[in-house]
């Protein structure tokens, strides 16, 4: 018998703000153990929390960029359990009034997978187990969190990587979160469960926790799904379970069964009054909205006319998007502008996170200054390329390295100078050319790149040349 | 409302309380007691509840919000005050297995 997989995600994403959900610590990542602290993120008796306003405003932008609707009237719950993770017993979270509800991710063969909902929360502390002791550092304590809870439509491994990677490139272009999954600023829990096909009703499913890697996230899901096969087939039955991935193993493990499921008694946070947020001030986050990645990648393909290969190893990096966008607003060709940075400036960018930085020298300005050189025919791409490369190691403009003499020098009459000799040097190639050997032209192109260093693009010698031959 | 022994044994799970077998028999109709009287509240609010309405439903705006601004956190030495800190960390029996 053949098996569906079903899959929902929960994804949690910690908001880049500068303090905490309730109170002024900063939310640096590291730091010395217990620096990042105050009474108010540690649970002293006494201390109230203070909702940050840019913990809302980055919800409402994540909702938005998930085509969400946002609910203006909401509150924050108390979701109480028991571990030192947590100072205060409880994490405020919210229950059944999150800020955003009812939207969706599309991948690229047009599938939408719908997000049920985002709500706000505060991180835990982090917990280190050496020997008998587990060793507390709340710095995370207090950390905003989205959590981004998906509808059970992911139905692959390879689905759940398209939407992990889909939702780090929304939250990162719409600059909420810088979605490190190795730092764990982003990390999913993997809901999963299997299904005959032509069944109608979904099978029991497990969940794995903490899943902080998307090739993981991929292995934890094929292995789970085998799994839940086998037991089915050789006649057992799926327990509701809490689940662990074992990196190293590559295997699931049970950390806790639905008879000791947590019993969280959300109940509405008395000690923060529920919040109205203007409907103004939904429009005014809408409106300062960047494009998003998929109408970016559309608009690269069917108007800018990028061809999709290219396309797609520009429209991940919003910063690289920015500088491009900005040249072609100089004047800089589409098509030269694009291949000059994927062919040249991504070499110097080896990491996702360069490409993602950016940190080149090389500014639009005179990215647009080399580009119309090579647009207008005044230096060929060999040399637009080399230019480029010494201006990304350098950081000094196009006039460095090109006069305006080189350029100016170039003028058609000296052009068909150096064609002449050109012919003149190679009888034999022109002779090739005579008897109908096309390639042999090339000869002469070389002599005029090696003359001209370079400085002409080959269309015009091209057309003196064979004006001359004939 | 009637609250059996059960419900005590969860609560006590779930609040890290240990009680005795007598404890527990003894708290059952106690805690049925408590829940009664705070239950008398809802019969008081059947009749006008617009006022009480006012009270639960009491909100706060955009500009009530606090603003993201950095302030400075305790030092280590006065937030772990309380414990004996290892390396700066609050230590307690391990958790896991």
């Amino acid at each position: 018998m053949k098996y569906r997989l079903v899959s929902g995600l929960e994804t949690h994403v910690e908001l880049a703000t500068a303090t905490k959900i309730f109170c002024g610590c900063t939310t640096a990542f590291g730091g010395a153990p217990n620096t990042h602290c105050c009474p108010v993120c540690t649970g002293q008796p006494g201390t109230l929390p203070v909702l940050n306003k840019k913990v809302v405003e980055y919800a409402i932008r994540a909702g938005l960029a998930t085509h969400c609707t946002i609910n203006t009237t909401t509150h924050l719950d108390r979701k109480n359990y028991c571990y030192p993770d947590l100072p205060k017993a409880y994490q405020i979270s919210q229950f059944d009034k999150p800020l955003c509800e009812h939207g969706y991710v599309e991948l690229e063969s047009g599938k939408r997978i719908g997000i049920t909902r985002i709500h706000i929360e505060e991180d835990a502390g982090k917990l280190v187990h050496e020997s008998g002791y587990t060793y507390i550092d709340y710095n995370r304590g207090g950390v905003p969190l989205i959590e981004i809870v998906s509808e059970p439509d992911i139905s692959s491994p390879e689905e759940a990587k398209e939407y992990v990677e889909k939702l780090q490139l929304i939250m990162r272009y719409i600059g909420v979160s810088d979605c490190k999954m190795q730092e764990g600023s982003m990390r999913c829990d993997v809901n999963i469960s299997v299904m005959p096909d032509g069944a109608t009703e979904f099978g029991t499913r497990t969940e794995i926790k903490n899943m902080n890697s998307i090739s993981y996230i991929e292995k934890a899901m094929g292995y789970e799904y085998r799994r839940q096969i086998e037991v089915i087939e050789s006649g057992g039955k799926i327990v509701q379970a809490t689940l662990r991935y074992d990196e190293h193993s590559g295997e699931t493990s049970v950390m806790r069964t639905k008879e000791d499921a947590q019993d969280y008694r959300y109940f509405p946070e008395p000690d923060i009054l529920t919040v109205v947020i203007p409907e103004e001030k939904v429009d005014e986050i809408r409106a300062s909205l960047p494009e998003l990645p998929t109408d970016k990648l559309h608009r690269y393909i069917c108007e800018l006319k990028i061809n999709p290969a290219t396309a797609k190893l520009l429209y991940k990096y919003k910063r690289v998007c920015d500088f491009a966008e900005k040249a072609f607003a100089l004047g800089a060709g589409v098509k030269n502008t694009v291949n000059l940075i994927v062919g040249t400036l991504y070499s110097k960018l080896e990491t996702e996170e360069d490409k993602e930085k950016f940190l080149l020298p090389v500014t639009a300005e005179e990215m647009a200054k080399l580009v119309k050189l090579a647009d207008e025919g005044k230096i060929n791409i060999t040399l637009a390329q080399k230019t480029l490369a010494k201006m990304a190691e350098e950081g000094k403009p196009v006039s460095e390295y090109i006069r305006p003499a080189d350029i100016a020098g170039m003028d058609d009459g000296e052009l068909e100078i150096i064609c002449r000799q050109a012919v003149e040097a190679n009888p034999a190639a022109v002779a090739d050319f005579k008897a109908g050997k096309d390639k042999a032209i090339f000869a002469l192109y070389g002599f005029v790149k090696k003359a001209t260093q370079g400085k002409a693009d080959i269309k015009k010698p091209d057309a003196i040349i064979k004006k001359l031959i004939k | 409302m009637s609250v059996d022994q059960k419900t005590i044994k969860t609560l006590a799970r779930l609040s890290r309380l240990e009680f005795s077998d007598e404890e527990i028999e003894k708290f059952a109709p106690e805690f049925e007691e408590i829940i009664d009287f705070a239950n008398r509240i809802n019969e008081q609010v059947s009749g006008d509840t617009e006022s009480i309405r006012e009270v639960v439903t009491r909100t706060v705006g955009w500009e009530d919000l606090r603003e993201d601004e950095v302030k400075e956190s305790l030092p280590n030495e006065k937030i772990t005050s309380n414990v004996q800190a290892e390396n700066g960390y609050f230590p307690v029996r391990r958790v896991v297995k």
